[in-house]
């Protein structure tokens, strides 16, 4: 009789970032399936698939800060928009748009290292008003710099090219968008397997133990900061080079916040948990939009009250799963896949 | 033989059923639910209103308006996608909401040969060399600000110039017509006193007052919501300051009566369309939709960009071309097109698209919004865009 569950011989086994073939055969099949989207599709559920993928990166790269590092950030919007503006900046220059990607991510990861170094002596809620100026300060300077920001007018964005070739459809974008959201996706996984993500979860769960072990917290706090923010210039360039126009209203604290509810619905500390809540913050509004226009070419007057409800049912659903779910959905797959592994014989 | 000539006469009474009420499909993006709902609301119910009415009035020449409403909550990112589902189900024009969608949709709805109408005012979108597939039915905030100093200059009587001091959020809606504002009013010979910021959450503007009143200013220049201008004219009766308030286009609604009561009597706003009762001949059209329940000046708004975009849906039609590009090539023909007085008349030109160079001052008295008089400016290139 087979053995329910997966039994590793070795090390090298259990460190797999898929250790076993069906886990290979599904992610396979999910590339593939990935790959043939954009030909099937309308180009709607394209552009609502860039988006989700846009935020994947964020809200991953917010996981590594947050969840894995435990430094709290309520500016991870405003380093999205640094990167954003850095990629307009340098693509407006000529730049090639692989060195304005990198670039905008560069001008990211600095601006997070500086707002990072009073992490060395706070944390917590302490942490997070400190980033929270953080947002402040650089959303004035999107507004104010207009040398550099466009100030109120706001920046246009050509599409990017590489080598001639024009990625100036939604079609297209996917499948730039996708190429650097599983280059982010597999960094922060391979990061948090390094000895970096070892540090960075032992300064997440005692900063005291980790220092006796030899974790230089300051060192590791701004490599924390700097990857982190780095990975939210990058898409930040993506959201740049998508909508073609940048404006400082698109980098406001609703978006910083809408990050950390993702890592938060998804689960803090998992790289598939900040997806999923990628995914559903993401979809959430477009679910909400659907069902209200549903119900509208029925019934119009309950439409008409379902609008304002709408804003509630988003702040409702976060309400319940901190109640019902604090571990959030990456838990509940957690269980569905427990499930199958050990079906007939769960106990 | 009979059933075949009563089948094929069926057909035909069916595909000729089809092309008499086909359908134009435009796409509607309202906050509904974000933070711009209290005057995004009325708005959209104007858009609404006037396509209800333009269908059972024939439509356009017999092709009715299908909207497809979506609520994006103020938020770029829903904004667009929202568009992609629009033009996914087919649109051909598109009615829009904020400056910072608006913005962001730019360069989507000029690849997709798509017309918006926003209820944005920023002056760069009424420039086609940026902006070539925007219009609206207001002149650019800039415009706005300029046509209101020119009524202040021109009703000041004292032998001094006149002191003027600026009071906006620090947020992109707020600066945007600055510059143009402070180069017109040194042009006309107002002393410029200073600048105050104010949240448009803000629940008390002391500082803000203390400073007009250093500044000594004869007027200020309110680039706020209702909200935060109310906040900014109770304090200025609370605290003795005697200057005159000039509003711009979203702070100054029937909303503001009921928040700030008496004081914010006889201050001066500015508006783009007609506010509810005025005595203008598309009035009786606006009673008789809205069944005499009054409706915000915004509404009005609605109710004309929708009317002016079914102008062009009509004339697209007329060349044989009712399509996105169409539409533009016809909006960009349009001359002098009088919205039954709801607003000025309305000229768009293929280098020009500020709609008219026409804004409406309005004051507060007795706690209702009424019309003062609309002031014209000259049709000036140099403005464009600025």
């Amino acid at each position: 009789m087979l053995k329910c569950g997966l039994f590793f011989t070795s090390y090298n086994k259990e460190d797999q970032l898929f250790p076993s073939m069906f886990q290979k055969t599904c992610l396979g099949l999910f590339l593939v399936a990935m790959l043939i989207a954009p030909q099937v599709l309308d180009f709607y559920y394209i552009s609502v698939m860039n988006l989700i993928m846009i935020a994947v990166i964020g809200a991953v790269s917010l996981n590594l800060l947050t969840g894995v590092c435990g430094q709290m950030s309520l500016g991870h919007g405003a380093f999205v928009g640094v990167g954003a503006y850095g990629c307009a900046v340098l693509a407006a220059k000529g730049v090639p748009f692989v060195l304005c990607l990198l670039g905008g991510g560069a001008l990211a990861a600095v601006a997070g290292m500086f707002f990072g170094i009073p992490s060395l002596r706070l944390k917590g809620i302490y942490l997070a008003i400190s980033t929270l100026a953080a947002q402040m300060i650089l959303e004035y300077v999107f507004l104010h710099w207009s040398a550099f920001t466009g100030g109120a007018n706001g920046m246009p964005v050509d599409p990017p090219s590489i080598m001639g070739f024009s990625f100036d459809s939604d079609e297209r974008m996917f499948y730039l968008i996708f190429a650097v959201t599983v280059l982010c996706v597999l960094g922060v996984s391979n990061i948090i397997r390094s000895r970096s993500g070892r540090a960075f979860v032992a300064i997440r769960d005692f900063y005291q133990s980790a220092e006796n072990v030899g974790v230089n917290l300051f060192q590791f706090k701004l490599q924390a900061f700097a990857t982190s923010s780095f990975m939210a210039g990058i898409a930040g360039g993506l959201w740049a080079y998508y909508t073609m126009y940048i404006t400082p209203e698109q980098f406001s604290i609703s978006l910083s916040i809408s990050y950390l509810a993702m890592i938060i619905i998804g689960g803090m500390g998992s790289v598939t948990g900040a997806i999923f809540g990628a995914v559903f913050i993401t979809l959430l509004p477009e679910v909400l939009n659907t069902a209200t226009s549903l119900v509208g070419s029925f019934a119009p007057d309950i439409s008409a009250l379902m609008a304002p409800l709408k804003e509630g049912i988003f702040g409702l659903t976060l309400v319940l799963f901190l109640i019902f779910e604090p571990e959030g959905l990456v838990r509940k797959w957690k269980m569905i896949k427990a499930y199958w592994k050990l079906y007939p014989f769960a106990y | 033989m009979k059933k075949i000539i009563i089948s094929m006469a069926a057909i035909a009474a069916m595909l000729f059923a089809s092309t008499a009420f086909a359908t134009v499909k435009v796409g509607v993006l309202s906050d509904l639910t974000g933070p711009t709902s209290s005057v995004g609301v009325p708005y959209a119910q104007g858009i609404k209103d006037c396509v209800a009415y333009v269908n059972a009035n024939g439509g356009i020449d017999g092709d009715q308006i299908e909207l497809i409403q979506v609520d994006y909550a103020y938020n770029v990112q829903q904004a667009l996608s929202a568009y992609k589902r629009f033009k996914s189900a087919g649109i051909i024009a598109l009615q829009g909401w904020g400056t910072g969608d608006t913005e962001a949709l730019v360069r989507f709805v000029k690849r997709d040969k798509i017309p918006v109408f926003s209820a944005s005012y920023s002056a760069h979108l009424m420039n086609p060399a940026n902006a070539p597939y925007n219009f609206t039915i207001a002149p650019d905030y800039s415009t706005q600000g300029r046509a209101g100093l020119k009524y202040i200059k021109d009703s000041w009587k004292e032998a001094r110039a006149p002191r003027i001091a600026f009071v906006y959020p620090d947020k992109p809606y707020g600066h945007t017509p600055l510059p143009a504002m402070k180069e017109y009013a040194k042009e006309l010979g107002f002393e410029v006193t200073g600048d105050e910021t104010l949240d448009l959450k803000a629940m008390d503007a002391t500082p803000q007052i203390l400073g007009l009143k250093k500044h000594k200013a004869d007027f200020v220049w309110v680039g706020g919501t209702t909200p935060s201008t109310a906040v900014l004219m109770k304090d200025s009766k609370k605290l003795g300051f005697t200057g005159k308030f000039l509003v711009n286009i979203w702070g100054n609604d029937e909303n503001l009566a009921k928040m700030a009561g008496p004081a914010c009597e006889g201050n001066l706003g500015i508006q783009a369309a007609s506010v509810y009762g005025q005595d203008v001949p598309g009035m009786k059209m606006i009673e008789a939709e809205t069944k005499g329940e009054p409706q915000m000046t915004h509404y009005m708004r609605g109710f004309v960009s929708t009317m002016v975009m079914v102008e062009g849906m009509k004339k697209a039609k007329a060349n044989g071309e009712l399509n996105g590009e169409g539409i533009k090539n016809a909006l960009e023909t349009m001359r002098d097109y009088d919205p039954m007085g709801l607003a000025p008349a309305i000229s768009y030109y293929p280098e020009d698209h500020r709609p008219s160079m026409a804004v409406n001052i309005c004051t507060v008295k007795d706690g209702k919004l009424e019309f003062l008089e609309t002031v014209s400016l000259d049709r000036d290139d140099k403005w464009l865009g600025k």
